[in-house]
């Protein structure tokens, strides 16, 4: 029979995680911004709005040290960080295009190199995925294969019912055993009503069509006419689910420092400037292709997949109005 | 806030005819300067596929002059595709852009820098009621509920020194300057309650460089903050890395920064750097009489050096 929780619950469930020592990551109001942050308590949980930045970084920090060194007597003694000592969590409030995001990000994380700082918080992490009643004119979820019910990337799923409360479906043993272990906060019913969720509206996408375009034209005068405009910050790739570009820094005085990890964009010009002085991406649109490239034809060439789950965030806050919706619906047309 | 205030609020602030009409002096302006071969291109707004935004459009040949539009999407400084760091994208010869009064502080401001020439642009100026804040809803006509902070204290609506002006302004609404508010609350905080105030906006801050890359001002080939050998500024996301870059960003625009306030607006983590630039504009002129972009001449006092300059603070 499945199982519901109500909202009470719900927020009882994480007081309940965190007094267990597991770390509880959602969405949490601060000000104008909401944002996937630790929860110090169910109260802050607030699933009103799409976080305005993705929950990649709950696996994929925006900046981490990946080591540390110290000058002593006897040379220079470097300290690995052991990411098996990172903790147990629970990200919950994950929407369909960030849950989604997660196992489309497991590929390039455990292709050649297997990234234990990524794959670590993978394991360690059961996500609670929301459906989604909020779509706007920026999402596209649906254009992309997926929906604003679709459970892609989470371990347990609830679907806001009509009664108050939530529908709770386990797809994993990480969310059955979430479920068993908090036993009294869920209860089972025959009858719960889902909400009517908000399919975004607009064109839907044929990605293999797309992508056969992509194969065809790297040289195209539509590169220029996108993308003349990109002010080239990395603002769409930071608050995408999927953009996982990241530089590796030495940072600290030379008796001692850390090595950090964090968050690159191939919006920006000296992302590919080679030492050499030479920069094989010289001019905007050249990163502009790049970045619709990446997401729709080198991932998708590389893991068969696409590096875009349609949340809309790269829509809503691109400072220039450039519309990644829009440019996909032009390649579309050929 | 009561149901009167709600109705006072979204009363709109000009009539969507307005915008019609503006729009289409613009269309038959860029359609005249492009085929008489008056400018090579005209930068501009043009309309985006959601409902009441707009983006920058670079328009070269008459039959699409059309796609112009002027509305309170209009957001952007164009200004910035005029600079340096955005070289080549309007191509060579002289230049047409659409501008709204805070725009041609940036255009003068970037003048009396000698960036650009004024020979080189035909600024088509247009009388602004105000555009629509970040994250406001756009689904209503602009009214003073849905309007920029920046815009409540305008005092530039109907632009000077432009080439042609299209539109005449019915008269607008006084509204509280929110923004002058806001700093006046900041400056009444004690040093440490500031610190916190902008250790907490600063620790959002993921380094998009989105303020940067929208200033019309920040145009600098090498960046002091890209730079890590050596390394002034850290570069990852960190607090004393962000602390260190917006107070670089802020020092850096005192006395050249013209208001237009593209870096709030373009923040994703809704960073009110704005309230930097003003009190850094602030100072400026109570100490040196200096107002950025008033004039096209004046360099701002920070940028220049006179042999007679006060040195007496060098020990």
């Amino acid at each position: 029979m499945p199982k519901t929780i109500t909202e009470q619950n719900l927020r009882l469930l994480i007081d309940s995680l965190i007094k267990e020592g597991t770390r509880v990551i959602g969405p949490r109001r601060t000000g104008t911004i909401t944002l996937y942050e630790p929860l110090a308590r169910g109260e802050e949980l607030d699933l009103n709005e799409l976080p305005r930045r993705s929950a990649k970084e709950v696996f994929f920090p925006v900046c981490e040290n990946i080591l540390s060194f110290q000058r002593g007597e006897e040379g220079v003694k470097v300290t690995d960080i052991d990411p098996c000592a990172f903790p147990e969590t629970v990200l919950i409030g994950a929407r369909p295009c960030d849950a989604a995001a997660a196992p489309v990000l497991d590929s390039v994380f455990s292709w050649d190199y297997k990234d234990e700082f990524f794959l670590q918080r993978r394991r360690k992490t059961t996500v609670i995925g929301l459906a989604c009643t909020t779509a706007d004119d920026a999402c596209f979820c649906s254009a992309v294969g997926l929906s604003p019910a679709d459970s892609k990337g989470a371990d347990l799923f609830l679907t806001p019912v009509r009664e108050g409360g939530y529908l709770c479906e386990a797809l994993t043993d990480k969310g059955k055993t979430l479920i068993t272990s908090h036993a009294r906060l869920f209860a089972e019913t025959s009858a719960a009503a889902p909400l009517s969720l908000n399919e975004p509206a607009g064109v839907k996408l044929d990605l293999h069509k797309i992508k056969g375009w992509l194969d065809e034209n790297f040289e195209s005068p539509i590169w220029k006419e996108i993308a003349d405009r990109c002010a080239g910050c990395g603002s769409c790739a930071f608050l995408c689910p999927a953009c996982h570009c990241f530089d590796i820094v030495d940072e600290g005085t030379e008796a001692e420092g850390h090595r950090r990890k964090f968050w690159d964009a191939c919006g920006f010009g000296k992302f590919t400037d080679h030492a050499s002085g030479h920069n094989p991406r010289d001019a905007q649109p050249k990163r502009y292709r790049n970045r619709i490239m990446h997401k729709f034809k080198y991932y998708d060439d590389k893991f068969g997949q696409t590096l875009c789950t349609g949340c809309g965030r790269c829509i809503r806050w691109c400072p220039v109005g450039i519309d990644i919706k829009a440019v996909l619906e032009e390649i579309q047309k050929g | 806030m009561n149901n009167t205030a709600q109705k006072h609020d979204a009363t709109p602030l000009v009539a969507e005819s307005y915008y019609a009409a503006v729009t289409d002096a613009l269309r038959t302006e860029a359609a005249r300067l492009l085929s008489e071969g008056v400018v090579t291109a005209v930068i501009g707004y043009k309309e985006g596929r959601r409902h009441g935004t707009a983006g920058p459009a670079i328009v070269v040949d008459p039959a699409r002059a059309n796609e112009l539009i002027f509305s309170a999407a209009c957001v952007n400084n164009l200004a910035l595709y005029l600079t340096k760091a955005k070289k080549g994208v309007a191509g060579t010869g002289k230049i047409a852009i659409v501008a709204k009064g805070c725009d041609l502080r940036a255009l003068a401001g970037l003048m009396a820098e000698s960036q650009i020439r004024r020979e080189d642009l035909h600024i088509i100026g247009v009388a602004c009621a105000g555009v629509f804040g970040s994250g406001a809803d756009r689904r209503e006509p602009l009214s003073a509920g849905n309007l920029a902070g920046k815009c409540r204290e305008c005092s530039v609506g109907a632009p000077e020194g432009a080439d042609i002006v299209i539109g005449t302004l019915p008269p607008l609404p006084e509204l509280s300057p929110v923004e002058a508010e806001e700093l006046a609350r900041l400056e009444a905080m004690t040093p440490a309650e500031r610190w916190a105030f902008w250790k907490e906006n600063f620790a959002r801050c993921i380094r998009c460089f989105a303020c940067r890359q929208v200033c019309p001002f920040c145009y600098c080939e090498q960046c002091l903050c890209d730079r890590n050998r050596p390394q002034a500024v850290e570069t990852t996301p960190r607090p004393a890395g962000n602390m260190a870059w917006h107070i670089v960003r802020a020092m850096h625009l005192a006395g050249r920064c013209a208001g237009c306030a593209e870096c709030e607006r373009a923040c994703p983590m809704d960073i009110p750097l704005n309230l930097l630039n003003r009190k850094m504009a602030r100072e400026l002129k109570e100490l040196y009489g200096h107002e950025a972009g008033l004039t096209p001449v004046e360099k701002g006092p920070l940028v220049i050096y006179r042999e007679d300059d006060d040195q007496s603070f060098i020990k």
